[in-house]
């Protein structure tokens, strides 16, 4: 188990060096001068000491490998450089809000995982029946909705209609425990209607296949009671699939967040680099991704470790 | 179900094909201009002239849906395709030359990948600005790793089969194989992936969009529409409603037709039944009729039917066997024979798909009363499986429930019918497990079955199936997927208990040898029937069937026989012969052979056969 988790804990270190390697890369390695590039408006050709300030600012001046050295200094000492608008230090605003946007995704899986778990074992018990059929077309339209048209029409019913929650924002936990959670309920589910259906399909497909099983057969020839069947032995073995594939979706979860917390004004860590792109503001749009990068390949790291406690075999591979 | 899945393609293709039909037709149509204004029009409702009535600048609402479709469309089918060529071109190139370009071509695809797809969306709109041709451009990068991964496996799966060795053998250049022979090959996968593509561009291009990072207004699309209609929707919530509407429905076509297409191309993913977990029924009538309770088991005229989409076959047919306390029955036969399935039923375990449409299976409990096992109701069922009576497996490697200790399940048996503690029961089964020779029980009670060795894990089997000390124990071919060492240690360890318990047990299996070794009396089945039963010393010196004797005859000497010798092969349920069901395959076989079923009649006292010319047969 030790030997499994130091593994995989290397392999993650490697992974996010050639994240930090890669992004790099992509900004040096881009036909055309960066600076150049960040500074045209509209085809208008830049002014050329705009240029060069800003290619000194952001040490593009020096040889690419002393730029690489000092980039990967920088990220050792947590420091991922200053907004070119107002200076402000990206690695600060980061701090702020990466925690407000893990819990985005922690309450949407928590939520889509509630709903679809339970919901695809009985679709996948039921299966062919009017229940099986009807949850089928329901987890079909949460898959085809974009997040951007279930988030605003919420807004306009809930909020604007039946008046029952705020059409948005954001109070910290600290100030309003209440006022917070209702204030998250609503990005939340909005992000779960699709990883539910998500979740759900996953559910639905694995327990069907593990109900095929030999063992399932053995445990029943023990004649243990139905429940027990389902929930010690088919959904433990049912679950890894569905572990495997709400990882895979962390990476579209981190973006659906992006148009979440525009749609309902969540001041995460999205919003801010949807802002900076629109501003072209180089250092923190690189700060921003490199942190999801990582904090992607955290999340991976997080659900390799969970597979080990769920499934014995994997301890030992 | 779904018995012609190509059928249901018809509805979300047609509905697909007039949604690009209407966008690439909006040019032609009578449409107002999407982008004239007319500010004193502004959120005017439903009019003859603005079917979908006028935006917050005024603009015709349906004129612009319908020029936003042919922006969203283009840029999705133009990025699916960009994406398609360059992705699918990297997986055939990297997937035949393996070696350096695979590295060059589908790893560096897959570290694409490992970027949230919105993150390098936008990464790219950073450096480019946002417009039409970003979008292509960031789309074609974040999809094209898809169709590498696609293309890849299927030309890894392709370029070993015999007809490419042969081209290249012949000298063809390998740009003509790849797209003469692996091409068309692959394409079924990369269909799916294409219209996969397409439905994910556009989410991903209204996404952004609607954020005003993607189309740039004020040029129509319904992400922009939705980004516009937010603002006013509480004075005009229509607005909103149109696009939202046009943009769901959309995706949800497209899905619907991925979905499908994968059905048609990848029929294996049918729609399965509730596995193990629930019983078949039986469609015979309790059987009230008086009947001298047998000593243990008796099963009378046991006939099983599948239905299956051509036709009603019973693989079991009229099958009827008794079994004493003490006594061991074997139950031998090919595979595909019914002895499996003869054993399931008596556990109450035959899969819905199947039914139980004649006879009875007659049990005496420990109470002493009989009961008929096929109209049980499930709660005594269960009871009685596990306790009363177990099953041992062909297979432990997969009977055994990969995530939990070995321990824990041997104790759930216990704790399922006895009132233990969960300390109790963990403590009988490492007695348990010591008494089927399992090495250190106490701390081999706790190891994960992939933790054992093959024999180790039937020991496990057998340990829980004796947990409850059972009065009738089904083996089902315990030894079959053992060494030949192992073979002789478990059915060692099935007589030793058999010693110290008169408990029933019924052998199933296709090795003559160990019959020889374990059984008391022996019971032939061929395709779905018994053929021979009696004592098993009588049966083999003096078989009375032709099967069992070319059997016997066919065995090697030695413990792993393998009835393989006898021509012909044992014909399918569906297509039994009119007569006798061995008649094709018999030396003996005559004229009534063919015409008439031979019943199964007694041959001397305890020893019956099912042929018409048992007393010729030597």
């Amino acid at each position: 188990m030790f030997g499994y988790a130091l593994t995989r804990i290397a392999v993650a270190l490697g992974l996010i060096w050639a994240v930090v390697t890669l992004v790099f890369l992509i900004i040096h390695f881009v036909p055309g001068d960066p600076a150049e590039l960040l500074l045209s408006q509209g085809g208008v050709a830049p002014d050329p000491v705009a240029v060069t300030e800003l290619r000194e600012k952001l040490g593009l001046d020096r040889p690419i490998l002393a730029q690489y050295v000092s980039h990967i200094g920088g990220l050792l000492k947590g420091d991922l450089g200053s907004s070119l608008l107002d200076d402000h230090s990206v690695a600060e605003e980061i701090a702020l809000r990466l925690p407000r946007t893990l819990e985005l995704i922690f309450a949407a899986s928590l939520i889509a995982v509630l709903f679809g778990l339970p919901l695809g074992t009985l679709a996948a018990l039921r299966s062919g029946s009017p229940i099986d059929r009807v949850l089928a077309g329901v987890a079909g339209l949460g898959l085809s909705i974009p997040v951007f048209v279930v988030g605003t029409i919420a807004i306009l019913v809930f909020a604007q209609k039946l008046h029952w929650v705020p059409a948005g924002g954001f109070v910290p936990f600290s100030r309003d425990p209440l006022q917070h959670l209702i204030l998250l309920l609503m990005p939340a589910s909005a992000i779960a209607v699709g990883l539910g259906a998500v979740v759900f399909r996953m559910t639905r497909s694995s327990v069907l296949e593990v109900l095929e099983r030999d063992y399932v057969r053995a445990a029943h020839a023990k004649g243990l009671r139905p429940s027990r069947i389902v929930l010690h032995h088919v959904l433990r073995n049912a679950l890894i699939p569905v572990v495997t594939v709400l990882a895979l979706h962390m990476g579209s979860l981190l973006g659906g967040t992006v148009l979440v917390e525009f749609v309902f004004n969540w001041p995460g860590l999205s919003g801010y680099l949807v802002r900076a792109v629109e501003q072209r503001d180089y250092p923190e749009v690189v700060g921003i991704v490199l942190v999801i990068s990582i904090a992607f390949v955290v999340i991976n790291l997080a659900v390799d470790l969970l597979y080990a406690v769920i499934d014995p075999r994997v301890r030992h591979g | 179900m779904a018995a012609r899945p190509i059928h249901r393609l018809y509805l979300p293709g047609a509905i697909v094909a007039a949604i690009i039909a209407v966008a690439l037709a909006a040019p032609l149509l009578p449409l107002a201009d999407p982008v004239k204004m007319e500010v004193p029009a502004r959120l005017a409702l439903p009019s003859l002239g603005h079917v979908l009535g006028q935006d917050e600048y005024g603009r015709d609402v349906l004129s612009r849906i319908i020029w936003g479709a042919r922006a969203s469309l283009a840029v999705a089918f133009f990025s699916a395709i960009c994406a398609g060529l360059v992705g699918t071109a990297l997986g055939l190139i990297g997937g035949y030359a393996r070696g350096f370009l695979e590295i060059v071509t589908v790893r560096s695809m897959e570290a694409i990948v490992c970027f949230p797809p919105i993150l390098l969306a936008l990464l790219v709109v950073t450096l480019m600005g946002p417009g039409a041709a970003t979008l292509v451009i960031a789309l074609t990068i974040l999809y094209a790793p898809g169709y590498t991964r696609v293309a890849f496996a299927a030309t890894l799966a392709t370029r070993g089969l015999d007809y490419v060795t042969a081209q290249q053998a012949l000298g063809a250049r390998p740009v003509r194989i790849l797209a003469r022979t692996i091409l068309p090959n692959v394409a079924p996968p990369l269909l799916v992936q294409f219209s996969l593509t397409v439905a994910a561009a556009m989410v991903l291009e209204s996404g952004l969009s609607f954020l005003g990072l993607g189309v740039v207004p004020p040029a129509p699309s319904w992400g922009l529409m939705i980004r516009g209609a937010r603002s006013t929707m509480e004075q005009a919530p229509w607005l909103l409603l149109w696009p939202c509407l046009a943009l769901t429905g959309t995706i949800l076509t497209f899905n619907q037709l991925c979905d499908r297409l994968r059905d048609v191309l990848d029929p294996r993913a049918g729609s399965a039944g509730a596995g193990w977990l629930e019983r078949a029924a039986a469609r015979v009538w309790p059987d009230a009729s008086p009947a001298a309770a047998p000593s243990l088991l008796r099963v009378e005229g046991l006939t099983i039917e599948i239905e299956t989409p051509t036709a009603r076959i019973r693989p079991v047919r009229d099958v009827s066997l008794s079994l004493a306390p003490g006594e061991t029955l074997a139950l031998v036969g090919e595979s595909g024979s019914g002895k499996t399935l003869t054993g399931l039923a008596l556990m109450g375990l035959l899969p819905p798909t199947m039914e139980i449409v004649t006879g009875r299976v007659l049990f005496v409990d420990r109470g002493g009363r009989a009961r008929d096992l096929v109209h049980l109701p499930e709660t005594e069922m269960r009871g009685l499986r596990g306790d009363e009576i177990a099953m041992v497996f062909q297979d432990p490697g997969s009977s055994l429930n990969p995530v939990h200790r070995i321990g824990d399940q041997v104790a759930e048996v216990i704790r399922a019918h006895r009132d233990l503690s969960r300390a109790g029961a963990a403590a009988q089964a490492v007695a348990l497990l010591k008494d089927v020779g399992l090495p250190d029980p106490e701390q081999r009670s706790r190891a994960y079955p992939h933790e054992l060795s093959g024999g180790q894990r039937q020991r496990t089997m057998i340990a829980a199936a004796i947990a409850n000390g059972p009065r009738l124990l089904i083996a089902d071919e315990p030894t079959t997927a053992l060494d030949v060492t192992i073979q002789a240690q478990i059915l060692d360890l099935l007589a030793v208990f058999k010693a110290k318990s008169d408990m029933g047990l019924i052998f199933i299996t296709h090795n003559l040898a160990v019959v020889a070794e374990i059984a008391d009396r022996v019971c032939v089945m061929y395709a779905g029937e018994i053929v021979e039963e009696g004592p098993v010393a009588e049966v083999f010196a003096r078989p009375r069937h032709p099967y069992t004797a070319a059997l016997i005859a066919s065995a090697p000497e030695g413990a792993d026989a393998q009835l393989a010798a006898i021509p012909g092969t044992v014909p399918l349920p569906d297509a039994l012969p009119a007569g006798c069901t061995f008649a094709p395959r018999c030396a003996c076989a005559a004229e009534p052979c063919h015409a008439a079923k031979p019943a199964f009649a007694e041959v001397s006292p305890g020893h019956a056969s099912r042929c018409f010319r048992w007393k010729e047969i030597a």
